[in-house]
């Protein structure tokens, strides 16, 4: 008898786990190949990181329902096309419960109205201002945008630099139109020319007629912003084949360790970069180390930015009590501020920018490249770099 | 930067371009010429000897006198065995042949894609430093692709004229049953040809792999203009070859200079155009019989 019940006991235990565990799938989309895969691998090791710390404790508990979370992952190759049907795929084959990517604005440009309409969370790196709107209520983003970070940190490089004339080259697409515009915007306002501009197609490797064309302009500065991490690299290496011995800054989208391999560390000496988060912060070195052990190389760092907002939605859904209800989801996290991850502690901003508050804030700052490492000469707020 | 300046730099790399797409032209249209058949795989070839120019130069750290001639024998060798496997048994149809070299392109892109990855990889100088030369600045390791491209393009330029094996490959592309009368062993001539024209690609591939970056992609781009510098300098036409290459190099790099990366690329093709229309079999291109 004792026997029997024991029996029963451990079936009903089991039947009771088996219904409360599921499986629930996070989707990623970003360019794990080409010119912007730095920043995807970056994303994709960010997601698989968060991950794996809730698998390993046991699972999301959201509702009375354990999770454990499987990864489905898509390369946009940086295509529109490809992350549209990347996310198609993401929503109507493998049901995610929320989105990580895209990356670059052409693409979430092509694919916002699909994840609108279908409700899906997405944790952006578009510098778009589609990314934060009040018509894409599930659209947030991770990484700050050149508009927000470029006049402080223009500001602070034009005077520290004495920058007159700027030279830049930005792929010919949206992302790139929307850059050149935010970045000659900054430069302008802080006094110097920044007129002399031109665009190329994102397979191009050879720049040297078109940077030949900005050096006849009598630049004293480059501006890297815009172009991927690799095509960044290239277009300092060849800035320096030509001879060009003025200053060279990389206003935003983290491409320093890129940079260094592709240029190497003599022709990047004295390069101005942005930096996403105060990278001395101990949290900071401390996720950089866990992710260079785990995926050797170096590490973008995007990562850091998308692995906090990845926790937040997490943390939103076992607020919510729901892991489907994206309402539900967004409207806890929204009511989250200091919000402690690797790279300092996050908020919400953007409500009078953009009509609403879904881009992740972070203080960032500015690094000059000092012997082949970046190390931190300011650090900015919203309104200034010091 | 005055204008002389800027013509002298922008006529400089218009050479590294125009050398490289010669380069890539020659052996595209070398195969075209004898065998009659459009490789669409040449590109790939390029991205082989790129990457073994990353493997033995960057990575084993070999001379790079020691990359150009590994590159030159092993995908010489791969080249003529494919022709030989794989083309031969198609011969008798040209559009066989054709869609048999897209086959072979798709498999050696995403064999690379398999094996090293889409990344991008940067690869080390060969020659470091600049040349001043008043105020216009070259870089070594470009002057050095330039010089490169024309001995290789010297070598095969005395091959073709002097040995009585590019003798022979003259004979087969002039006329095939001619060139079997006179006692030519055709059958030897095509994947000998073949590998050629396939190892000066990868020649190319690992002169320039210094200079850019090293991915399975690096191929697409040249191949297109392999395409063009042909159609421009006539389909079979070994020096209309050189001439196309260096003049779409010479177009695309004072083009882009002097009037912007958009206006270049609408340039290109306008001018391709414009020589079809008044020369239809290309710049020094036969009229076919």
């Amino acid at each position: 008898m004792r026997m029997k019940l024991l029996t029963l006991s451990v079936s009903t235990i089991a039947l009771a786990t088996a219904a409360n565990a599921d499986t629930m799938t996070v989707g990623l989309v970003a360019p794990l190949s080409g010119g912007g895969a730095a920043w995807g691998t970056a994303m994709k090791g960010a997601l698989e990181l968060a991950v794996k710390d809730i698998n390993g404790a046991g699972g999301l508990e959201v509702g009375g329902t354990t999770y454990n979370i499987e990864i489905a992952a898509y390369d946009s190759h940086y295509n529109p096309n490809d992350a549209v049907t990347a996310v198609n795929r993401l929503i109507y084959e493998d049901q995610v419960a929320f989105i990580v990517g895209p990356l670059g604005s052409a693409p979430l440009a092509a694919l916002v109205p699909v994840t609108t309409e279908n409700k899906k969370i997405t944790i952006t790196g578009g510098f778009t201002p589609i990314a934060v709107a009040p018509e894409h209520p599930y659209s947030f983003r991770a990484v700050l945008p050149t508009q927000i970070y470029a006049a402080p940190q223009i500001n602070y490089v034009v005077e520290k630099l004495g920058a007159r004339k700027v030279g830049s080259l930005f792929p010919n697409d949206e992302t790139g139109q929307t850059m050149s515009n935010d970045i000659a915007s900054a430069y302008e306002a802080a006094g110097a020319d920044a007129s002399a501009v031109d665009y190329y197609e994102r397979d191009r490797v050879d720049f040297v007629p078109l940077l030949t064309r900005l050096l006849a302009q009598g630049i004293d500065t480059f501006e890297l912003d815009g172009s991927p991490p690799q095509t960044a690299g290239l277009l300092v290496r060849q800035l320096r084949e030509l001879g060009f011995e003025g200053n060279i800054v990389r206003t935003g989208g983290d491409a320093t360790n890129d940079i260094l391999a592709v240029a190497r560390p003599d022709a990047s000496e004295g390069l101005y970069v942005h930096m996403e988060y105060d990278g001395s912060l101990p949290s900071a070195q401390e996720y950089q180390q866990r992710y260079v052990d785990a995926y050797g190389g170096t590490m973008n760092a995007f990562s850091p930015l998308f692995y906090t907002t990845i926790n937040m939605i997490f943390e939103a859904m076992q607020a919510a009590g729901t892991t489907e209800d994206s309402d539900a989801i967004v409207a806890e996290m929204a009511k989250m501020s200091d919000f402690e991850g690797p790279a300092g502690k996050a908020n919400w901003m953007g409500q009078e920018i953009w009509g609403t508050a879904r881009q992740q804030y972070i203080p960032y700052a500015i690094g000059v490249v000092n012997g082949g490492v970046p190390q931190v000469i300011a650090t900015c707020s919203l309104d200034k770099c010091e | 930067m005055d204008i002389v300046t800027l013509l002298t730099q922008a006529g400089v790399n218009g050479l590294v371009i125009g050398t490289m797409y010669a380069l890539m032209a020659i052996g595209f249209t070398l195969v075209f010429g004898i065998m009659r058949v459009v490789n669409f795989a040449h590109g790939e070839f390029y991205m082989a000897g790129s990457f073994i120019a990353f493997l033995t130069y960057a990575q084993w750290q070999l001379p790079f006198a020691a990359t150009i001639v590994i590159a030159i024998l092993l995908v010489g060798f791969v080249g003529a065995l494919i022709e030989w496997v794989l083309i031969r048994p198609l011969r008798a149809d040209e559009l066989t042949g054709m869609i048999a070299t897209l086959g072979i392109s798709v498999v050696l892109q995403n064999s690379a894609l398999m094996f090293f990855g889409a990344s991008p990889r940067p690869m080390p100088e060969v020659i470091s430093g600049l040349v001043r030369i008043g105020p216009a600045v070259f870089s070594w390791s470009r002057i050095f692709v330039i010089v490169s491209a024309v001995l290789v393009i010297g070598v095969f330029w005395l091959f073709m004229q002097k040995s009585r094996t590019g003798r022979a490959m003259r004979a087969v592309a002039q006329d095939r049953e001619a060139a079997l009368i006179q006692g030519i062993d055709v059958e030897r001539i095509f994947p000998l040809a073949f590998g050629i024209s396939v190892a000066l690609a990868a020649v190319a591939g690992a002169l320039m792999a210094p200079v850019f970056s090293v991915s399975p992609f690096v191929g697409i781009t040249p191949m297109l203009k392999a395409f063009i510098v042909v159609i421009l300098g006539g389909l079979g036409s070994i020096p209309g070859a050189v001439l196309g290459g260096l003049l779409l190099g010479m177009i695309e790099s004072f083009g882009a200079t002097m009037l912007g990366a958009m206006i270049a690329d609408m340039l290109q093709l306008a001018l391709v155009i414009a020589i079809l229309l008044i020369r239809p079999s290309g710049l020094l291109g036969r009229k076919e019989a």
